[in-house]
């Protein structure tokens, strides 16, 4: 059977015009898509069964059984943390945030440890951006800084940007100039028609100098900035200045390095410069498919779009103090339910160790790192696979992710739902 | 079988010409019915005033830049937080509170629907899975229209037949309610980070002007024979001198329905601004009013601004930039590809400032001089002017001359001679409020026959009922009472069921999702139309199919058809 | 010899991400780019053994040699090995150093451990699919 415009669940970009052929509950063959989709779809391997750890190994159990126990653990816990949900759906997402409610959890989503300081950078000084559909129809201008689509994204430059015909830009490679800024020449640098090698730490001041130079002031600015000329700087300043439609994207290059939150602020501050001159937007290039619907869940719940913290009764945010690296870095949750992603992998060293201190319970389809530091692992379906709900792409634009195939398993929101009625029967109004 | 009385009763039912009856109003299965058994529970009202359940007609509370809103206002989260209580969710934030903290809190004031004022047709998904979670009233979306490329090519066209087929389509598949327009042409002109001044200045490329958009729009929308009518932000809000613009489109409207407007114009005390720069800037609401006072065919609303720290958030993106570069605080713009845009900044409306009280007192005059309350509407933009939770304020200083003077008095001393407040001698009664805040906007919406906005025979039982003795309270000197009245009711009762109790949720919600499906013929509709098809599928980013909102999205969503072009 | 430790995505790293017990990821994510120059410094080949060491602990990667990579810097795709040496100190934002910590890079004869034993080291149980 072939399947028309289908959504790859994967990264941000959540390309909808996918083309899969299916037979039985296998996806054979995978077209328009990345070769990331092609993993995705066709290399998917489940954990079979629920697991338990036991002193000496590994033992199956029923998913009624691994429920149960997972509802007491969370119920006995007195800082229990959830921790994930970047790549399930919004209807998952949303029974998380009841049963942290509920039970008076800390839940977080992955963009703590990814864009989360670009939400810090948004909640001081806003966000100028648009759908992606903007920068493909009017763009003549692309800066990627700190982030590397054709490996991250290998289907933003195409689909969105570079390569990507627009109403007002028929003719893409040759009116759109592409601006790459990076510590590394990577392989979207070396289609750039600017490149900015940058010294590791150095894109605060990099950014500083671009405002410098796009208010007037280009004679305070020294011959090199961290390791780029002058030159270079103004050269790409007059780029910005003269264009019609500019659109910078960035990536962990500002979030995880020297400065963070700090850095994308003032990448936003230069697009709010840039604004006075021409039509300029700035967009972080969110990682996991639906990444971006875990903050807008939390937010129209909560406030907050990650770093809840409800063991005061009312939703309580402090980052640094409520994310999930500082909260495991502490040793201070005494149980963690993980849902759809790995933090065994992705975490610092000591905050992954804490998990296998406790007891960890992790809903996920795959066995992957958290696996090992869990107590329970419970599979279930993976959304846009065997699961339809709703992911919202990087830009904010949702989108229905479908069920492609059928292979057997609970939906993850299901097995939320039989936790959180649990705990709702044995704690009472 | 379900069945409510609710006794002694002091109802006022301006569209049932009820003003002020003591009377029982019977309640069976969620509706008025005439009359119940005798195993009915009862609630005694006690003579307290009882209206129909309250509607607001034009509020922000769902949906992308709603949320955004809250994304990026960590500090106005910590303000308004409450735990987890019986059947109550947490709630955060004070001018853009959570979904649940907005529900509960219009539940608390006797509001059962609401008109979500501005949904980007891209982003619907988003605004109906926030509906959801607004669980206690009844929603409707209000769908952007304003920088629509396929309409405004329809426009140029002069096709008003292929602009009425867009519409009906694009309503179909966003489970939209109506057509709002938000600074027509201006929010595709921003898309290159530019606006237009007039309603004749043609929008860049594609060479129509906000007049054909506004003309072409208001007639697709009666070939549409939707429900309600146009509802449009007009061009330049919140210039000095913009006045004359919304002047200049209320003389394009034609009286084209018998049952309504032919023209929504919400927030007009953000468009009848005099002078020609901040330092001398006026009221003209004089000049607004003597046009909507002769001119049947237009409702507005009043968009009243009232003193606090709030968010003003709208798809009028240029207009927000404009503000960001007068306040320099955070501002964020969101521009939704062929459709619209739209921008957030926070704000705080000070006494201090001659421009913000020029403002507060031209929203009051507004709905003073109108003499219809028909024709003007309560509200305040929520959360543009002030959080809704401000209401029951604004009611207090419409039927009160004392409680005006007494805030008059603490004003920037530029205001009284800018404006003509001080000089309105007018008190709104009871009866006034109930239209200005349910009646009118059942009627202005078109769903009096969906039985919203009054408590006839048939009608949802949607009532809201005050703990004020009317017979007993003179609001030109208790104005506090009716601001206190207003903001807590003694019981809120939503499709039957007593939902908030003195301001206590005590059940969870059910809400139902208001859409419209214009039957077009065959032979019209765009999605049969290869060339709509294909510049779809070029230019937008999502696929033709993975558009429309599926009907899940809406688990008591209720469809209003219409017989278009018939 | 010091450098700084810089963390990202790449695409063999996407594809192989929910395999992470498999020779293909473990072979991505313990991979660390040098600049040639920097490793003609340390006398060590493409495909050489390398001890990363940080405040944290060490771990050993499979050195290889990029020329996009400045010198003084390394590059390791993010996952598990990468994290294994990153301190987990947030200065009050949530978010560790991924791209600023500073490591001694040096030869070694010792071989790269799996994910498996990554993870037991820090408590945890392998899970093997039969």
């Amino acid at each position: 059977m072939i399947l028309n415009d289908v959504v790859c669940p994967f990264c941000g970009c959540l390309c909808d015009d996918l083309e899969l052929e299916v037979e039985g509950d296998r996806v054979v063959r995978v077209q328009n898509g990345c070769s990331l989709a092609e993993a995705t779809f066709m290399n998917d391997t489940r954990l079979p069964a629920p697991i338990r750890r036991t002193t000496t190994g590994w033992e199956k159990i029923s998913y009624d059984e691994a429920i149960k126990e997972t509802a007491d653990i969370l119920k006995d816990a007195d800082r229990p943390l959830l921790y994930g949900w970047s790549s399930t759906h919004g209807e998952a997402q949303s029974v998380g945030v009841h049963i942290a409610e509920r039970i008076g959890a800390v839940i977080d989503n992955t963009s703590t440890v990814c864009h989360g300081p670009s939400i810090l950078a948004i909640q001081e000084v806003g966000h100028p951006g648009c759908t992606l559909g903007q920068v493909k129809n009017r763009a003549d201008v692309i800066i990627y800084w700190g982030c590397n689509p054709i490996e991250a994204h290998p289907r933003h430059m195409s689909r969105y940007t570079t390569f990507a015909t627009g109403f007002f830009v028929p003719d893409a490679q040759r009116e759109r100039t592409v601006i790459v800024v990076d510590t590394r020449r990577n392989d979207t640098a070396n289609i750039a028609d600017e490149f900015l090698q940058m010294e590791p730490g150095g894109d605060y001041a990099v950014l500083s100098a671009l405002r410098a130079i796009v208010r007037g002031k280009e004679s305070i600015i020294p011959k090199k900035v961290a390791g780029i000329s002058k030159e270079q700087l103004i050269r790409v300043a007059n780029i910005c200045k003269n264009a019609k439609f500019g659109a910078i994207f960035f990536g962990l290059g500002l979030t995880m390095s020297r400065g963070k939150y700090k850095n994308v602020r003032n990448a936003i501050e230069l697009t709010d410069e840039l604004s006075r001159h021409t039509k300029f937007v700035i967009s972080p290039m969110r990682g996991h498919g639906n990444v971006y619907g875990s903050n807008e869940v939390f937010t129209w719940m909560t406030g907050y779009p990650f770093a809840v913290d409800f063991a005061r009764g009312i939703a309580f945010y402090n980052p640094g103090e409520t994310t999930a690296v500082d909260i495991l870095r502490r040793g201070e949750c005494d149980a963690a339910l993980i849902v759809a992603s790995d933090p065994g992998a992705n975490f610092p060293r000591v905050a992954a160790a804490h998990l296998a201190k406790i007891p960890t319970v992790l809903i996920d389809p795959h066995v992957n790192a958290t696996t090992a530091l869990s107590r329970i692992h419970i599979p279930c379906t993976a959304a846009g696979i065997d699961a339809a709900g709703t992911a919202y792409r990087m830009d904010g634009v949702p989108i229905r992710m479908k069920k492609v195939i059928e292979r057997g398993y609970p939906d993850d929101a299901e097995i939320l739902k039989k936790i959180y009625d649990r705990l709702n029967g044995e704690m009472g109004s | 079988m379900t069945e409510l009385l609710v006794k002694n009763a002091c109802v006022i039912d301006p569209i049932r010409g009820i003003n002020g009856d003591i009377m029982d109003i019977a309640i069976r299965d969620g509706r008025i019915v005439e009359s119940v058994s005798d195993r009915a529970e009862v609630i005694d009202a006690q003579r307290c005033l009882t209206l129909p359940g309250g509607i607001d007609s034009h509020t922000h509370v769902c949906g992308t830049k709603v949320n955004f809103g809250r994304y990026m206002s960590p500090e106005d989260m910590r303000a308004g937080r409450t735990q987890r209580r019986g059947r109550m969710h947490v709630t955060s934030g004070y001018y853009v509170p959570t979904t649940f903290g907005n529900s509960y809190r219009y539940s608390a004031m006797g509001y059962t629907t609401l008109l979500e004022g501005a949904m980007a047709p891209l982003e619907a998904r988003h605004t109906h899975e926030e509906f959801t979670a607004t669980p206690h009233q009844d929603m409707m979306a209000n769908t952007l229209f304003d920088g629509n490329w396929a309409v405004m090519d329809a426009v140029r066209e002069k096709n008003v037949k292929k602009a009425a087929a867009i519409v009906g389509w694009t309503l179909n598949a966003v489970k939209g309610y109506g057509i709002k327009l938000t600074n027509p042409g201006g929010t595709e002109a921003w898309g290159w980070g530019e606006d237009l001044t007039s309603i004749r200045e043609p929008v860049p490329h594609f060479e129509v002007t906000p007049a054909e958009i506004i003309t072409t729009m208001i007639r697709a929308n009666e070939l549409l024979k939707l429900p309600h009518s146009v509802h449009l932000h007009c061009n330049n809000l919140g210039k000095p001198g913009n006045y004359q613009t919304t002047l200049d489109t209320f003389d394009l409207v034609p009286d084209l329905n018998p049952d309504r407007q032919t023209l929504y114009a919400t927030h007009v005390q953000f468009h009848a601004y005099g002078g020609g720069t901040w330092r001398n800037i006026c009221s003209k609401t004089e000049e607004i009013t003597r046009s909507v006072n002769s001119k049947p065919q237009i409702v507005m609303d009043m968009g009243q601004i009232m003193f606090c720290r709030t968010m003003t958030m709208t798809a009028d993106g240029p207009m927000e930039f404009n503000l960001h570069c007068l306040h320099h605080n955070k501002w964020s713009n969101h521009d939704v590809e062929l459709e619209t845009g739209s921008g957030i900044i926070p704000v705080t409306y000070s006494k201090k400032s001659a421009v913000n009280c020029i403002m507060w007192a031209i929203g009051l005059e507004l709905a003073l001089l109108t003499k219809s309350p028909w024709q003007c509407l309560l509200e305040t933009d929520n959360p543009n002017g002030a959080p809704f939770v401000k209401y029951p304020e604004v009611i207090g200083l419409l039927m009160s001359k004392r409680y005006r003077d007494e805030e008059c008095a603490t004003l920037h001393a530029d205001t009284e001679g800018r404006t003509s407040l001080w000089a309105l001698e007018r008190e709104m009664d009871w009866h006034d409020i109930a239209v200005m805040t349910r009646a009118g906007q059942a009627k202005a919406l078109g769903i009096i026959n969906q039985g919203k906005g009054h408590l006839g025979i048939g009608a949802e039982a949607d009532i809201a009922i005050y703990p004020i003795r009317t017979d007993s309270v003179d609001p030109a000197r208790e104005y506090r009472k009716v601001v206190e009245g207003f903001q807590k009711t003694s019981y809120t009762i939503k499709r039957g069921r007593v939902v908030s109790r003195d301001g206590e949720i005590i059940v969870d919600g059910a809400n139902t999702t208001f859409w419209v499906n214009a039957r077009i013929p065959e032979d019209l509709r765009v999605d049969n139309d290869p060339e709509f098809i294909r510049r779809f599928q070029e230019y937008y980013t999502v696929r033709m199919s993975n558009y429309p909102v599926q009907d899940l999205y809406l688990p008591r969503g209720r469809r209003v058809d219409t017989e278009a072009f018939t | 010899m010091k450098c700084i430790l810089n963390t990202g995505r790449t695409v063999p790293q996407g594809t192989a991400v929910e395999h992470k017990g498999s020779d293909a990821y473990r072979t991505v994510a313990s991979a660390c780019f040098l600049n040639p120059v920097d490793m003609m410094l340390l006398g060590i080949e493409n495909g050489a053994r390398i001890r990363i060491t940080t405040l944290t602990g060490y771990v050993v990667l499979t050195a290889r040699s990029a020329e996009g990579v400045t010198r003084g810097e390394i590059f390791v795709t993010i996952g598990p090995y990468a994290n294994h040496i990153i301190s987990s100190e947030t200065h009050g934002t949530g978010m560790p150093d991924f791209k600023s910590e500073w490591v001694d890079v040096e030869p070694t004869g010792e071989s790269v451990r799996s994910v498996g034993e990554l993870m037991e080291e820090i408590g945890g149980l392998r899970y093997d699919p039969e």
